[in-house]
């Protein structure tokens, strides 16, 4: 039977046609908000920290998946768990720290405890309680989520049971994470400590765009650009690298199964420094231990998104931001700068105040994309046609010179690349495409009802 | 408490009270005026301005070179940087800009020797922006290094600490 459900005509993709839209009420519907997060947010891997947040027995970190509280900790034996954070008497939320370490979780309300494992070990006043016979034998553990897996010390949870493993999840994006883990010595990865969370009055898929976005760069962050320019002539070239002679300049992007995909550069000259070239000794040491080819790859400006929540910017520094969309006009950042174990002090400050310079609302990058955002969702609410924001790239151009394919070892299901002002939109059709399906797939269940 | 005259100079170092604590006021006015040359100018030549991140729901982070900070410069050129960058009107931030109104208040002065003064003050900016016509109130407290050369007070340290730190959407150096 077809169902006429709200979803009709949000996504106009007729590959044969060269087109694609999203539509204006993608971004502004209500509804449209509630659906994703049910049936995305809720119903998918998404990321929820790193392993290093929590490296001993009983340390902890809070959380949401979508809307819902989650307590992510480490038990007794070092097993991660991950529950939802509310107590199974009466809701309570169980642990209102945002990080910590503690054996027990004790709700504050009427005091039931939780061990570090998730298992309810206390009702107080249990045998005064006159509670119906079967009360024993019904769980009052803490509510695991449906799935947890990791990959590389990038713990991701899933609230239904519904989604293939994690690794089958990520596909061939692995190797993207693969090129920043191996930034280290030791292969992890770690958050340099300190908090960084801020909104923005626009709709979560503006963040995702955004950060597969190379198009926008110069014009949206022109007075960053000459901020460069000017560092540039000061002649500090700390961290500069550059590529042979006989790579081709220009941006590509893979897209990958599952809604992921990635962008990237490949420019003569370096705008900025990267931290992991500040350092030479450290440098030599990636390079023996991983070989030029994919040394080059780790120096390359790399954008990667983990839908649905989850990008990771690889540049002058690196960046791990995650969002948590709380309507349809409004969404909140938590923005961290992420850091190979085991690098140098030297290139540990490098990478801060490059990652300050350009991220966070106080950097002079970021904070330019924030209010971009929200004139897009005022923009967004014009009664107007389609927008034309999708189409770059949808005609072949230049191909992918080279073996950029093969050099990785992936296998992208799309992939495009173009000069060095290409800036390619259909990098964002993936993560579109995955939308479309968890919001068909789930909708079609209902009709099915 | 060393004895105090009523226009504020201190017998022991000399310090003039009065004319260190009217340079936390001109900051904040030259800011809220949109003065920024003359802001800057406030600052020596290495002066260290520094708004740390929190670590958790209690502690500030304690060290600029390990642990991330909202900003952390050690010259007035960077702060020279982050003007021209507003100033160039390419930044979306900056257009329109929005007005600011800095309130300090509950200002203790401390004599560190006979050029410095430790300043601790309460603030408060309210931001209008008019293109939302939305209106935030960021809050916390600056720690001042002040040093006397020339003859005039000049800020050789500042740091910013923002109590409310889910921060909406943008901040930057005149909204703190």
């Amino acid at each position: 039977m077809n169902v006429h459900t709200p979803l009709d005509g949000l996504i106009d993709d007729r590959p044969s046609d060269k087109a694609f839209h999203v539509s204006r009420s993608a971004f502004t519907d209500p509804d449209i908000f509630d659906l994703e997060m049910k049936h995305i947010f809720e119903a998918t891997w998404s990321f929820v920290g790193l392993e290093t947040q929590i490296p001993r027995p009983h340390d902890y970190i809070t959380t949401f998946i979508g809307r819902q509280p989650v307590l992510l900790m480490r038990d007794g034996e070092g097993n991660i768990g991950c529950f939802l954070n509310t107590c199974r008497h009466r809701a309570t939320m169980v642990c209102p720290f945002k990080r910590g370490r503690q054996k027990f979780h004790v709700c504050r309300y009427h005091g039931w405890a939780y061990d570090s494992a998730g298992r309810n070990i206390s009702v107080t006043d249990k045998d005064d309680g006159q509670y119906p016979a079967d009360f024993d034998n019904a769980d009052r553990n803490l509510f695991p989520v449906a799935r947890l897996e990791s990959y590389r010390g990038l713990i991701f949870a899933s609230l239904s049971a519904d989604v293939p493993s994690l690794s089958d999840y990520l596909g061939d994006a692995r190797a993207f994470i693969d090129l920043v883990a191996d930034q280290s010595p030791v292969g992890q990865l770690e958050f340099v400590p300190g908090d960084i969370t801020y909104t923005f009055d626009a709709n979560w898929k503006l963040q995702f765009e955004n950060g597969l976005d190379y198009y926008h760069f110069n014009s949206t962050h022109s007075s960053y650009v000459d901020i460069l320019a000017q560092r540039t002539k000061s002649g500090d070239a700390t961290g500069f690298t550059s590529e042979r002679a006989d790579e081709v300049e220009g941006q590509g992007s893979f897209n990958f199964s599952n809604g992921h995909a990635v962008n990237w550069s490949i420019k003569r000259q370096m705008r900025y420094g990267r931290a992991l070239a500040s350092d030479p000794d450290g440098l030599a040491e990636v390079k023996a231990r991983v070989g030029d080819t994919r040394l080059k790859w780790m120096l390359r400006q790399r954008n990667l998104t983990i839908f649905p929540n989850l990008q990771i910017i690889d540049i002058s520094s690196a960046q791990l931001r995650t969002w948590r969309p709380l309507s349809a006009d409004k969404t909140e950042m938590t923005s961290h700068c992420l850091a190979p174990v085991g690098e140098s002090p030297a290139a540990r400050r490098f990478r801060i105040r490059a990652y300050e310079d350009f991220f966070n609302p106080s950097g002079l990058a970021t904070s330019d994309d924030n209010v971009m955002y929200e004139f897009c969702q005022t923009g967004y609410a014009a009664q107007a046609g389609d927008t034309l924001g999708h189409l770059r790239g949808l005609d072949p151009g230049i191909g992918l010179p080279g073996d950029h394919v093969s050099e990785l070892g992936i296998s992208p299901v799309d992939y495009a690349f173009g000069k060095p002002g290409f800036g390619g939109e259909t990098n964002f059709h993936s993560g579109y495409r995955e939308w479309r399906r968890l919001l068909q797939h789930a909708t079609g269940e209902a009709a099915d009802a | 408490m060393p004895d105090q005259k009523a226009d504020g100079r201190r017998f022991e170092t000399g310090h003039n009270h009065a004319e260190a604590e009217k340079l936390l006021f001109d900051e904040a006015q030259h800011l809220d005026d949109k003065e920024w040359g003359a802001w800057a100018e406030l600052y020596e030549a290495d002066a260290e301005y520094w708004v740390p991140s929190w670590l958790d729901e209690y502690e500030l982070v304690t060290d600029p070179d390990t642990q991330v900070s909202y900003i952390y410069h050690t010259s007035r050129a960077q702060l020279q940087e982050r003007i021209g960058r507003i100033q160039s009107r390419k930044s979306i931030t900056a257009l329109p800009l929005p007005r600011t109104l800095h309130m300090i208040s509950n200002v203790v002065l401390t004599d560190i020797d006979d050029r410095n003064i430790d300043a601790r003050s309460c603030w408060t900016t309210h931001v209008f922006d008019p293109r939302t016509r939305r209106q935030h109130l960021h809050f916390g407290t600056y720690r001042h290094r002040l040093i006397l050369s020339d003859g005039r007070y000049r800020i050789a340290r500042k740091k910013i600490i923002i109590m409310n730190d889910c921060i909406p959407t943008v901040v930057d150096f005149y909204s703190i």
